[in-house]
């Protein structure tokens, strides 16, 4: 049995933790773990989305300014026009798409939550509950990234699940972590080994 | 001589010899009431003097000769009811209010080695007692939900409703009446056991009947 003086030579030798849980409000407790609905879904999206879209905004900002070290501007030369000094719509959709297949990807297979999700409370995992492995992330990002209407198959859905879902046998949760997963308080899901994803 | 005699008090006659019924009366007469007589005195006072003075030393000389060849202690023992006089003491004595009256405590608890006290007293089961008893969790769960994310539980509670209300409108349209199948497999991180922890660090030794919760994985 752990005596008062046990106990503060264990705080005095730093090998005592102060119990770290989640904190979680009373009354979310109910749903937690169910697959999520349509909203909470399309507003994570967006704002990934959109902080995909600020990064190709400030990678276009650093080669437009980067241009002008390669080709300053001097009195008595011609004028390069901007739209030769930054990549083409085309490039930075392709960069764009890229990066968001690439951000997701990362994002579910390492800790199952992007942003958006972190935001929203979300939680990405395969048909055993667990995290998604690299293969399978990849290809569900490809297939979100490429097919983002596949969403709306969770408002017809019985299970609210995305044609995504339905493909890769993968679900979006409910998961309100107030910390962020792997840094305060919580260890990470172990990948499911025996998955094929 | 008379043929009977018979003692003559205040009182009735009595007859001493009633076989031969010969009787002889004794009269006799109460002292004559008075202060005493100067002899009297003399005599009475010489002999107390006398009596007291042999008294003064005879009694400690045959006193202390007893005690020399009784064990007093034994004779206590086996002839005292000690329990009965012990009892008795203790039954006419209010101890409690004695004690308040005639003992300093905080000059004892003054002296006392408290923290040796405290050493022996299993915190951390208390502790965790005390925490059960009173839903420590649940109150922080409560009191936190308004400080640490309160923005954000608002933005998520939003969306959640937002879910459902959307889920509802479409099961109207499609005329679906069944429930919507919402379990999914596995245990949501933020439903794991308090305790766990970062592998890089340890626990406090745990005591006897304690233990923690399953630390990372969802099954």
């Amino acid at each position: 049995m752990t005596s008062f003086r046990e106990y503060r030579e264990a705080m005095a030798n730093g090998t005592a933790v102060a119990p770290q849980g989640p904190l979680l409000p009373s009354d979310a407790l109910g749903f937690q773990g169910e697959r999520a609905g349509f909203v909470s879904r399309t507003v994570a999206a967006g704002i990934d989305v959109a902080l995909v879209f600020l990064t190709v905004l400030g990678t276009v900002a650093v080669f437009w300014m980067i241009s002008f070290i390669v080709d300053p501007m001097s009195p008595g030369t011609p004028v390069t026009p901007s739209s030769d000094r930054i990549p083409s719509v085309g490039i930075m959709i392709v960069y764009g798409y890229f990066l968001n297949w690439a951000y997701w990807t990362v994002c579910w297979a390492t800790t199952g939550r992007t942003v958006g999700n972190l935001v929203m409370g979300l939680r990405v995992i395969n048909h055993k509950g667990k995290r998604v492995r690299w293969v399978g992330a990849a290809v569900r990002a490809a297939f979100c990234t490429t097919f983002p209407f596949g969403l709306l198959w969770v408002i017809v859905s019985g299970a609210n699940r995305s044609v995504q879902d339905v493909v890769m046998r993968t679900s979006v949760i409910y998961d309100w972590a107030v910390t962020i997963p792997g840094f305060i308080g919580l260890k990470l899901a172990e990948p499911d080994a025996s998955s094929n994803e | 001589m008379l043929a009977s005699s018979a003692v003559q008090q205040d009182g009735p006659v009595e007859y001493l010899n009633s076989d031969d019924r010969q009787e002889v009366v004794l009269i006799t007469r109460p002292a004559p009431a008075g202060p005493p007589t100067l002899i009297e005195q003399t005599v009475t006072y010489a002999v107390s003097t006398s009596v007291n003075a042999a008294l003064d030393r005879l009694v400690p000389v045959i006193a202390d000769a007893i005690i020399e060849r009784i064990d007093l202690t034994d004779v206590v023992i086996e002839q005292v009811d000690l329990n009965r006089i012990v009892n008795s003491a203790l039954d006419s004595l209010d101890l409690t209010q004695l004690v308040i009256d005639r003992v300093d405590i905080n000059a004892i608890v003054a002296e006392a080695d408290i923290e040796a006290v405290i050493d022996r007293v299993p915190i951390v089961p208390l502790a965790n007692y005390v925490i059960d008893a009173i839903d420590l969790p649940q109150i922080i769960r409560d009191s936190t939900s308004g400080i640490a994310g309160d923005a954000v539980s608002t933005v998520r509670k939003q969306g959640v409703g937002a879910d459902q209300l959307v889920a509802r409108l479409a099961d109207r349209v499609t005329f679906r009446r069944r429930q919507r199948k919402l379990e999914a497999p596995g245990e949501p991180e933020s439903l794991m056991d308090r305790f766990a922890a970062d592998a890089s660090t340890t626990h406090a030794p745990l005591g006897d009947g304690e233990k923690l919760g399953d630390e990372g994985n969802p099954t």
